[in-house]
């Protein structure tokens, strides 16, 4: 994984971000990397429209896209049993990273969260870190979307997860923001095996 | 893993999605290589960064104006946040780490306001101020700990005004 190389040539990337700048900028750090088939939407009716008409490989999302929000706009493609593009991954951008706007993401299924302001290091890791990291899909009567569940993998010298182990529930956080580390462990959740 | 449903009627599967596929075809550009190239892209974008952070402040300047104007039009109060949201989201990356600053503290302020706190003309106006500062090329690089009478100017007047900060 660490050494791997990423390939978005011929990729279909949805950027969409109320500011044609950051769009501009996205599609930038993307062109970069090699991509060559990126688009812009710049509210969550044009992002709507467009995963109707066509086949996106992945979406690039602001948190506060007009005028539904890209957390609504998350939950609505992940809802709808006929979108063709429902398990599309999802990489939602925003400057809002308090713990709970990143469960929140989370939770509407988002596939990873990227703080912004974005560097190209960070977008290049979390597009990575989708590409290289499939997860299950869990499809729930109040859920749909990629595993949230936390997956111990085992210990060192054999030592594994007694059967009797509860999982705990921490505690809501309210206040401090995260950093992207801190961001990245909230969705570095799959159950491997 | 199962594709059945479970007691709670949830059914977990596999998926891998194109993205997934073609993204670890062979021929893609490894991680140094891939970021390199990414802020070369970016770096032709700065020279016209300038008159572009100009722009955005004009237009985050109007917004405000006609917010203070007709105080009781939220969508006004909105662009003004969409405004400062758009110099804070793209100013770091730009390497303007001082117009992030100032522009995510002036957020700050406009969402309160945005969930009823009362406007304040001068705490807005001292941010308006810092940010005409932080975007004069000298300040380009320029961290908030390296500047940190501004950074203690702005907390103070937030704290003053009641807003923030506290």
């Amino acid at each position: 994984m660490k050494n791997a190389t990423l390939n978005l040539r011929d990729l279909v990337i949805l950027v969409a971000d109320p500011s044609p700048y950051m769009c501009m900028l996205a599609n930038s750090m993307l062109r970069g990397f090699g991509a060559n088939k990126a688009m812009d939407a710049r509210s969550s009716i044009d992002a709507i429209q467009i995963l109707t008409e066509q086949k996106i490989d992945i979406l690039l999302c602001d948190n506060l896209l007009p005028p539904h929000g890209g957390l609504k706009l998350t939950q609505a493609i992940r809802r709808n049993v006929n979108n063709p593009n429902r398990t599309v991954p999802i990489l939602i951008m925003t400057s809002d990273t308090r713990e709970s706007t990143i469960k929140s993401a989370r939770d509407a299924g988002a596939n990873m969260v990227v703080a912004k302001p974005m560097s190209p290091s960070s977008l290049y890791d979390r597009l990575s870190w989708i590409a290289f990291n499939p997860r299950n899909f869990v499809d729930a009567p109040t859920y749909f979307g990629p595993d949230r569940r936390f997956k111990i993998e085992g210990f060192p010298t054999g030592v594994g997860r007694r059967q009797g182990d509860n999982a705990i529930e921490v505690s809501e956080e309210t206040g401090p923001t995260l950093a992207q580390d801190d961001i990245d462990n909230l969705f570095n959740s799959s159950r491997v095996g | 893993m199962s594709h059945m449903p479970n007691s709670n009627g949830a059914r977990e599967f596999p998926v891998e999605t194109d993205f997934q596929k073609k993204a670890r075809r062979p021929g893609g550009v490894t991680r140094n290589q891939a970021v390199g190239d990414a802020q070369a892209q970016i770096e032709t974008l700065k020279e016209d960064f300038n008159d572009w952070l100009k722009d955005g402040l004009d237009r985050l300047q109007s917004a405000i104006q006609l917010a203070e104007t007709y105080p009781d039009n939220a969508m006004l109060v909105e662009d003004a946040f969409r405004s400062s949201c758009e110099l804070r989201d793209i100013g770091t990356t730009m390497g303007y780490e001082l117009v992030t600053f100032v522009a995510n503290r002036l957020c700050e302020v406009l969402n309160a306001i945005r969930n009823g706190a009362d406007y304040d003309k001068v705490l807005i106006r001292c941010h308006i101020d810092a940010l005409q500062l932080a975007r004069q090329d000298s300040y380009r690089n320029v961290s908030p700990d390296q500047v940190p009478d501004l950074c203690d100017g702005l907390r103070r007047a937030a704290e003053h005004s009641g807003r923030i900060g506290k």
